[in-house]
């Protein structure tokens, strides 16, 4: 099971931990977009600086940071990689490597950096957030927007977080009863997903089916329920503090 | 008056098998009932009947003298169903968000899901769990999640389905002793179960399914020289002091 | 929204491990002999969950991955959570799946369900719908060429995707009747649930 680490939360009691979920939502909405649109090296410094000083303000320990970066990796070596040979030549340059240019280089940092910064925001909003109370947020804008049924999409959010952990050790299993039995002998590569996928969805259909029924026996119903969540001026403030650096990028 | 009471009662698979075929059988308020037999005898179809999660193909349900049909959502509440595979029936990111889970449904308001939730983790001795997620718990304490979510919902009757499969011996001593409080304190147990070493003293009657039928139906005393007959294992010794609790 | 029928909650809960299934498909992956890349599982369960659940339940499913993963979620293909990997490069696929979703259950679920519909909505949806998103995707995020998207996003995944229409349609012959309710439930209505 601890292949698999869907849940990012980190129990705590820090300034970011306390911040209501809902306004911790928006906020994460706002700095993500402002992320998308700006393009200055001081903008990404400025709130690189910023965010890690929510980081720290949020006691989550620096080798998650790293950990959560090194999923990555890849992705941003790509980018910088192929952004770096994808401009044309600047006349005159000479650069020993064909096709590289510096403008592309650069070009291709600032857009992995976009994505480190991206990152940041989502692991300080997720590490800080329990699913349950995400849900609730979820819910709760959701029950604004007329037509959406936002109680049966808050459960279907809380039901793939209670599926996901049991798919995944039947998976296990099943994927070692096969290694003890040498499927890796196979060549066929078809043969083998369905040597795996078929055991684990026939159980996984039959558990799906019980679940419905478990539900149905504990008056399962659709109505969506205004849960106690409060904002207080704390929470205010830091959607204002939100909004001022959002805003300061904006504008200078 | 028979708290809940079958006519009889059918029940036939799409593909003609047939679940439970003519059932008759009423149950007496505070009763505890052992249900047994083999594999694929029909005890959880049966029960799934009580809870009214199936359509007879013939037959009804009667709780307390009226059909399930009338009322769902009060039969539901009002007998609890403990599922077979804990696991299936634990929905929460929480212990206590997935105890508010049945009081949420019944529109009770917050205060009172609250006090129910707090009462029924307390009743289960899990209120210190009560902020985990239900995905760590052990095999005993997840059953035990799995009861209070129905305890929650203040049922009359309580059906546990195998409650003791796959627990080791301090799990199936902690849940044994929890469905004795239940039983204590006036609720109608139902226990199906071919385990009948582990808990057979407790129990006023037995009722032995075999494909589809009741074939037995009396005190265990009574019913346990022909067990044999239905494929189930006679227990050696005294049956009235028969328990895995000492 | 108030009152739903049961089968409606038992839709909800398969929508729901597609879900899981889906998320679960990007963390188990597969080598294929001959092929540099490994193949995760996500579109492969997209393609089955719009065969299995239907257009509206499979884009449901489909469409629940994203916004999880969208809320910050680590949720996507390895680990990888929130709106870096929608606006990254290859966002597009993720859009891609959403669609395919919706046209293998919309082509797949018209009418009588038959082997060669399934294989022909498979196809169209796995290897066609997915991957125009995904090269699209490419080329608006790192600005490359059409050539140069079809050689790093699509080349390498051919064989895999391939492999994996098969084995979708293959499976949700044997998975369709699993589908069908075991017991007659409470339900209104009981017929054909698995393409409404």
């Amino acid at each position: 099971m601890a292949a698999i680490n869907i849940f990012h939360y980190l129990p705590g009691n820090s300034v970011i931990h306390r911040i209501d979920t809902r306004i911790k939502l928006v906020c994460m909405i706002m700095l993500s977009i402002t992320t998308s649109l700006m393009g200055r090296v001081w903008d990404y410094l400025f709130l690189t600086i910023i965010l890690l000083l929510f980081f720290w303000l949020s006691g989550m320990p620096v080798p998650r940071l790293l950990k959560e970066l090194k999923y990555f990796h890849l992705l941003i070596l790509m980018i910088i990689g192929i952004q770096a040979f994808s401009l044309p030549p600047a006349p005159g340059a000479f650069i020993p490597i064909p096709g590289f240019t510096l403008a592309g280089l650069k070009s291709g940092l600032l857009l992995g950096w976009r994505l480190v910064v991206i990152v940041i925001i989502c692991l300080l909003f997720t590490g800080t957030t329990q699913i349950s109370s995400l849900r609730r947020a979820v819910e709760w804008f959701l029950h604004f927007i007329p037509g959406l049924p936002a109680a049966r999409i808050g459960t279907m959010f809380s039901l793939t977080f209670v599926i996901i952990p049991l798919i995944f050790d039947r998976a296990a299993e099943i994927s070692d009863a096969q290694k003890a039995r040498c499927v890796s002998g196979r060549k066929n590569p078809w043969q083998r997903i369905s040597f795996m996928v078929f055991p684990l969805l026939r159980r996984t259909f039959e558990q799906a089916d019980e679940m419905a029924m478990a539900m149905e026996s504990r008056c399962y119903s659709e109505v969506y329920r205004k849960t106690a969540m409060k904002t207080s001026g704390y929470d205010w403030m830091a959607l204002g503090f939100t909004a001022l650096v959002c805003g300061f990028l904006f504008l200078l | 008056m028979n708290i809940l009471e079958t006519q009889n009662l059918t029940h036939i698979f799409p593909d003609d098998t047939i679940g439970i075929h003519d059932i008759n059988l009423r149950f007496q308020a505070g009763e505890f009932t052992i249900l047994s037999g083999t594999n694929g005898s029909g005890k959880t179809v049966l029960v799934k009947h009580f809870n009214g999660l199936l359509t007879p193909s013939g037959g009804r349900v009667l709780f307390e003298g009226k059909p399930i049909t009338a009322n769902l959502k009060y039969t539901r509440s009002s007998i609890g169903l403990v599922f077979q595979d804990s696991n299936n029936q634990i929905v929460g990111q929480t212990v206590a968000e997935d105890v508010a889970f049945g009081p949420e449904n019944l529109g009770l308001s917050p205060t009172e899901v609250k006090r129910r939730v707090q009462k029924a983790l307390t009743a289960v001795d899990l209120s210190h769990l009560a902020n985990q997620r239900p995905y760590v718990l052990s095999g005993g304490q997840k059953r035990k999640l799995a009861i209070a979510g129905v305890l929650a919902m203040e049922p009359k009757i309580i059906i546990f389905d195998e409650p003791f499969t796959g627990l080791d011996y301090p799990g199936v001593r902690q849940v044994l002793q929890q469905i004795l409080e239940l039983h204590h304190n006036n609720h109608t147990i139902i226990l199906i179960t071919h385990e009948l070493e582990k808990v057979l003293g407790h129990a006023h009657r037995i009722i032995v399914m075999d494909r589809g039928k009741v074939v037995m139906d009396g005190s265990p005393g009574k019913v346990i020289a022909g067990i044999e007959n239905y494929g189930l294992k006679k227990p050696h010794g005294n049956v009235e002091t028969m328990t895995w609790l000492q | 929204m108030a009152k739903t029928s049961p089968l409606n909650l038992r839709m909800t809960v398969y929508s729901s491990l597609f879900t899981a299934l889906i998320i679960i498909g990007g963390y188990l992956s597969f080598p294929i002999p001959m092929n540099p890349v490994p193949v995760v599982l996500s579109d492969f369960f997209v393609l089955l969950a719009g065969l299995l659940l239907g257009a509206s339940w499979g884009f449901t499913s489909v469409a629940m991955f994203i916004f999880l993963g969208a809320l910050g979620l680590p949720v996507f293909a390895g680990g990888k959570a929130g709106l870096a990997v929608i606006v990254g490069p290859t966002g597009g696929f993720l859009f891609g799946f959403l669609a395919a979703a919706a046209v293998i259950g919309w082509i797949a679920g018209k009418g009588k369900i038959s082997v060669l519909k399934d294989l022909v909505a498979s196809f169209i949806a796995g290897v066609i719908v997915i991957y125009s998103f995904g090269v699209i995707g490419i080329m608006l995020v790192l600005k490359t060429t059409l050539l140069k998207a079809l050689a790093i996003g699509v080349l390498p995944f051919l064989p895999g995707a391939v492999i994996k229409v098969i084995a979708a349609v293959i499976l949700a012959q044997v998975l369709r009747p699993l589908l069908q309710p075991q017991f007659k439930s409470n339900a209104n209505s009981n017929d054909s649930n698995d393409n409404q």
